[in-house]
Formats: C-alpha cells, structure tokens, sequence
C-alpha cells in the first residue's frame, strides 16, 4: 500500500511548461540568532522578475532573465534563463517579516525568526 | 495468498515508478547548478556575448556581486581585458550554512574582431551584468560603396 502511495506522489508532482533553460542558482546561507540570511546568485535578473514564495515552509525562489539584443552575434556563452531553486525553511521563520532586496544581480533575502524561536537566557536567582 | 497479490500489486508499482524516472530523464538532465565549474570551459571567469552592430561592438559579460571598482577594463587596439575580483565573506555574527559563490579574482583577455576606438568606450554595470560599447575605429567601420 506505501508502495502505491509513493508511485502517485511521483506521477502527481507538478510540471511547469518550460521553454527557458532552467539553472539553479548559487546561494549562500548564513544564520544567527536573530535570522536567516540568504544569499542567491542571479545576474540579469531584474528586481519586478524574481518572485519568492513562502508556502506551508516552502521556499521557492525563482528569477527570469531576458536579454533583448540586436546585432550579430560574434560568440555567446549565455542567453536567457530560469533561475529557480527551492529551499524548506523550519516553522520558526515568521514569514510576514521576510524581507529581500537585489543588488548586483545578488538577491538577499533576511528570514527573522519569530519571537517564540530566539534564544533567551534565563537568569538563575540566588537562592 | 492475497499476500501475495499484494505483492505483485507492489512490484508493478515500483516498475510504474521506474517509468516516472525514465520519463523526466531528459527534462531533468538539463538542470545545471550555477556556473558548472567541473565540466565547463569558461568557469573560473565570467562568460561574455559580443554583438556586432555595424559601427560598434557590445559586448555583455556575467558578474553577480561584483561592484564598479571590483572591476577594471582595459582596451588597446583589438585587444581586451577584463580583470575583476570578488570577495563573498560571512558576514559579521553568521554562522555559514552553505556557501556555494565563492571568492574568486579573474582575468579574462578577448581578441574583438577588429580594432576599436579605445576613447570612445563606455561601461555600465547593472544586476550583475557588464555592457561595454565599443565603437570601431574608423578604419574598421562598414562603408557604403557607390556603384556608378
């Protein structure tokens, strides 16, 4: 029965329609006690073509580029991509405090944790 | 004996699972991390597209993270070097989780397909991506020929 199960989960997996290349992004992940902080790699990208969704501790970032050129080409190593990479961030982020910003074709986006998830010390009273 | 229906049930599953591989090899394949730094011949610095458009070249190169002083270009006659350096370091207080862009300095030198004005030569840096527009000397420029 867990056999079937897998199999259905498998076939049900969701396809998006590709007609870009797809690349996954370099990122960097940094943490301390007040957040997550990410770092992810995405050159030509344009701050209004980078969505990132936060959905039941899905992370999923996802970047379109696309160059208009003229002129003949004498060589080209890159063109056009889907820069897309997803990530599962814990329950502790609270996700109406996420916020990103773009510079440098490098997207940094800050996770807070929520309050509940920080660490505290607790102060031991003399007795 | 239903057991072992089951299990024939079971071994068909794993086979229609098999099949679900097979069937995304190909749009999975093409899936690449980053800048694939084994295999590719241009890894260790950026990639770069020219354009020819008639009296000027422009050619477009890929630098995520680096800034304008990160970077320097020099021009002389057809030749053309790009030297950049980046550093990524963890910032102050983190504790690294991953770390997959790397600190990296490059030089990369290009041959243009004929000589260009090296004073008429302009740069701009956005998200990460270098356009330079080089305009071709006027020797190098198409010219209309008339036909009497």
């Amino acid at each position: 029965m867990d056999g079937k199960d897998l199999t259905q989960k498998e076939q049900g997996a969701v396809e998006s329609t590709r007609n870009l290349r797809q690349v996954t992004p370099l990122v960097d992940i940094y943490e301390n006690d007040e957040e997550i902080l990410l770092h992810a790699e995405m050159p030509g990208v344009t701050k209004d073509d980078i969505t990132v969704n936060i959905d039941n501790g899905n992370l999923t970032l996802s970047g379109v580029r696309s160059m208009t050129q003229d002129g003949a080409a004498e060589w080209e190593e890159f063109g056009d991509v889907q820069y897309q990479r997803a990530f599962s961030v814990p329950q502790t982020i609270d996700v109406n405090e996420v916020s990103a910003e773009l510079k440098d074709g490098v997207l940094a986006l800050h996770l807070p944790k929520s309050e509940a998830a920080k660490p505290k010390t607790i102060e031991i009273q003399a007795g | 004996m239903f057991a072992r229906i089951s299990d024939i049930d079971r071994m068909f599953d794993a086979m229609g699972l098999l099949r679900g591989r097979f069937d995304n090899i190909f749009s999975e394949f093409d899936r690449t991390l980053g800048y694939e730094p084994k295999w590719s011949v241009v890894s260790n610095y950026p990639r770069t597209n020219l354009y020819d458009k008639g009296d000027q070249f422009e050619l477009v190169a890929e630098v995520p993270g680096l800034a304008n002083e990160d970077l320097d270009v020099k021009i002389q006659g057809n030749y053309l070097e790009i030297t950049g350096k980046r550093e990524v370091k963890t910032p102050e207080g983190y504790r690294a989780h991953r770390s997959e862009r790397g600190s990296a300095t490059f030089t990369r030198s290009l041959t243009l397909p004929s000589d260009v004005d090296s004073a008429k030569v302009s740069a701009t840096l956005k998200d990460g991506i270098l356009v330079l527009t080089l305009p071709k000397s006027e020797a190098a420029k198409p010219r209309q020929i008339s036909i009497n």
